[in-house]
């Protein structure tokens, strides 16, 4: 989970790291503590802020028009995202500005410490040099101390050292302070942060965080629904990842990787997939009947794919009859064709049924068996769901 | 041959007598696999499927000497202690140590597998910050992880570790000389399928698991499958996210890999959505250009690896 700076910024106090006095604010009429200099600063999930129009300096001290700005920027929205928070901080002078992060590569394999000496905006331009770090002696402070030396600055190994704790200690993926500056005094501050937790590591994590869409809009009732079909309940996974798109054709795809396969194969022939969810990890019937509830409940849609790979142990039979019981109570009955392509364990049992019930309960079932391509089953789809309609346009 | 995998192989199951171990053990039973123990700390004495269950890997090890791979499917909280107990057991008389950890576990803290792959690496005396500046697969693998989220490992007719093909593995897979190395285990088992449907054998199937960090990387398998007689032909199959089809690219050149490499890359649609948009796996996440289906479709290509379009055209490229 992406977290907004603020939050970042009061994981950093609890490390000890120095942060700049600020004060949250929700509306433009409260009471500002924070004496000028001030930075108004739209808090907002989305990168290249400034850029946006999402951080405003008020030089004058005493502070003017405060509440003028804060009313500008509360009612913005920026890169899609309505600000809900303002962040209202003195204003730090300072010479020196660096970037500093602890983050995890694939290349080594482990945490890596990134550093540049010259920090701000548009780092991902910069040079940045990163080291890897050796997550094991390190649980030694003593240890990373001595690391440090000669790597970067001197003045800011204790930094350094906060942030690694910020990092191991709350179970991030990302622990990032840009800029990290030394102000006129000698003084090290972060001024902003960037701090990604790592979900699986929520169950030992104290601290809480309400759920946020890093979708650059707010969840949508469908999203807010599948995620809660996996709540407490750990036999497989359907929902947990959901996202509404803005087409026509309901995707009900199983595996994690054979889902994004799918969705690749549906776009490049010119399908609109209304949503992307995967379910994998033989979840149980009432998950399935969850999901396909809330996947049908979108109107105008043109058709539903049902399409997975060669299952190595999701039973086939039970989430096809799941999601029977899931289409049987959506309102108006699909009359739109549905495609079904899956393999696995109990494939055939879960196809007669199928047949017997698209016959007898008058559902437009097109059902394929592992002997035909997975994504070759797109074309079909679109073919069914689009017709004539789509050859014309 | 085969890569990992074979006859020889002798498994101990962590987690034996939960749902997915206790299934997976029986699994590989009826593969022919040699299941010689189990471990679930507290519950050491029972038998599960006719199968020892102890206390601890130590216990089973010293009973049990043969044992030289482990299967885990132990609750995610609980990993780090379990990889850590196989990691460290060492059998007291003959030295013999477990050298393949293969893990089912799900949702593992990234921290807890980067722990691991430490400790496994047993890289402790270079410690500390050092320059970015050695290729992990140069660094020595003493004990080699498949995992975390491997569906699992299977060389057709020989054996298999974990839940790869469930309960039916004949069904899909067939002994050959190709070897498939896989981020998601579903479309493990669907490419093992087209090829088999196409009179191609799969010599060593691997699942190395969608996560951000994994124990094998599809590097370290094309260095296995380089020295395997078998093997003639490799397929990945691999997702944007991550630097590991980058790095097999960068292998595969600089190693002057012999045997033909056909890839297929999923998660084109993935870059239309918002950057850091989470999808299936954990690992299949973009920040900007790092990890893109651009960045790796092209070090790919450069490095002469065929592209399959469609999982479908696999068998032709292999031609």
């Amino acid at each position: 989970m992406l977290l907004f700076e603020f939050e970042g910024l009061e994981l950093f106090d609890k490390c000890g790291i120095n942060t700049p006095r600020r004060q949250l604010v929700s509306s433009p009429n409260e009471q500002i503590e924070i004496k000028g200099p001030l930075v108004l600063k739209a808090q907002v999930l989305s990168g290249k802020r400034l850029a946006a129009g999402g951080v405003i300096k008020i030089q004058s001290d005493p502070p003017t028009r405060v509440k003028e700005y804060l009313t500008q920027l509360l009612t913005e929205t920026i890169n899609h995202e309505k600000v809900e928070k303002v962040l209202v901080e003195e204003e730090v002078e300072y010479e020196d500005e660096y970037y500093l992060s602890f983050s995890y590569s694939t290349e080594v394999r482990g945490p890596v410490m990134t550093f540049s000496s010259s920090g701000g905006t548009g780092i991902e331009d910069k040079r940045v040099k990163s080291y890897p770090v050796d997550i094991l002696s390190t649980s030694e402070v003593k240890k990373l101390r001595l690391h440090l030396r000669g790597v970067i600055p001197k003045e800011l190994i204790d930094t350094a050292l906060k942030l690694w704790e910020v990092f191991i200690k709350y179970d991030c993926e990302l622990a990032e302070i840009n800029p990290l500056v030394v102000d006129k005094k000698g003084k090290i501050l972060a001024l902003d942060s960037k701090v990604i937790l790592d979900d699986d590591g929520d169950f030992r994590r104290e601290e809480k965080f309400s759920q946020r869409n890093s979708f650059g809009r707010p969840a949508t009732n469908a999203e807010i629904e599948a995620r809660k079909i996996d709540e407490g309940d750990h036999r497989g996974t359907a929902g947990s990842v959901y996202w509404d798109l803005p087409g026509d054709i309901a995707v009900l795809a199983a595996g994690g990787g054979g889902s994004v396969v799918n969705l690749d194969a549906l776009i490049a022939l010119g399908g609109k997939p209304a949503n992307y969810t995967e379910h994998s990890g033989n979840p149980p019937r009432e998950k399935l009947k969850k999901l396909t509830k809330i996947l049908l409940s979108k109107p105008n849609l043109k058709g539903l794919w049902i399409v997975g790979g060669t299952a190595n142990f999701t039973d086939i039979y039970e989430t096809l009859m799941g999601f029977v019981e899931g289409l049987r109570e959506v309102d108006p009955k699909p009359a739109y064709p549905i495609v079904i392509r899956r393999g696995g364990p109990r494939d055939k049992e879960a196809f007669e049924a199928l047949k017997e019930i698209g016959e007898k309960e008058g559902f437009d079932f097109h059902i394929y068996g592992r002997e035909t391509p997975m994504t070759s089953t797109a074309k079909i789809m679109v073919d069914l769901a689009y017709g004539k309609e789509k050859l014309s346009s | 041959m085969s890569i990992l995998v074979n006859e020889k192989t002798k498994v101990l199951v962590q987690g034996i007598t939960g749902k997915e171990g206790s299934k997976v053990a029986l699994q590989m039973q009826n593969y022919g696999t040699k299941v010689l123990a189990g471990v679930t700390p507290g519950k050491g004495g029972q038998e599960i499927h006719g199968i020892p269950v102890y206390n601890s890997v130590a216990e089973a090890l010293e009973n049990h000497p043969g044992i030289n791979t482990s299967f885990v499917a132990v609750p995610s909280f609980a990993c780090l202690g379990a990889l850590e107990e196989a990691i460290k057991a060492v059998h007291p008389a003959s030295g013999s140590k477990i050298s393949l950890i293969n893990v089912l576990t799900e949702h593992i803290p990234i921290q807890d597998t980067a722990k691991a792959i430490a400790l496994a690496r047993n890289t402790s005396e270079e410690s500390g910050v050092r320059k970015l500046t050695l290729p992990p697969s140069e660094v020595e693998e003493k004990i080699r992880i498949v995992g975390p989220s491997s569906i699992g490992i299977i060389s057709p007719g020989l054996g298999k570790v974990g839940s790869i093909g469930g309960d039916d593995p004949r069904g899909v897979f067939r002994k050959g000389n190709v070897g498939v190395i896989s981020k998601s285990g579903g479309m493990a088992s669907e490419v093992s399928w087209i090829l088999t449907q196409a009179g191609m054998g799969q010599s060593t199937v691997i699942g190395i698991g969608g996560d951000i960090l994994e124990g094998s990387s599809f590097a370290d398998l094309l260095e296995e499958f380089a020295k395997d007689d078998l093997t003639k032909a490799v397929v990945i199959f691999g997702e944007i996210g991550g630097t590991y089809e980058e790095d097999a690219a960068e292998f595969i050149k600089k190693s002057k890999f012999k045997k033909k490499v056909v890839a297929f890359i999923s998660g084109l649609f993935a870059e239309t959505l918002p950057s850091g948009t989470k999808l299936g796996h954990a690992g299949a996440i973009v920040y900007g250009e790092k990890g893109s289906y651009r960045s790796k479709i092209e070090s790919l290509e450069d490095a002469g690896v065929k592209i399959a379009k469609t999982p479908d055209e696999i068998p032709n490229l292999l031609r």
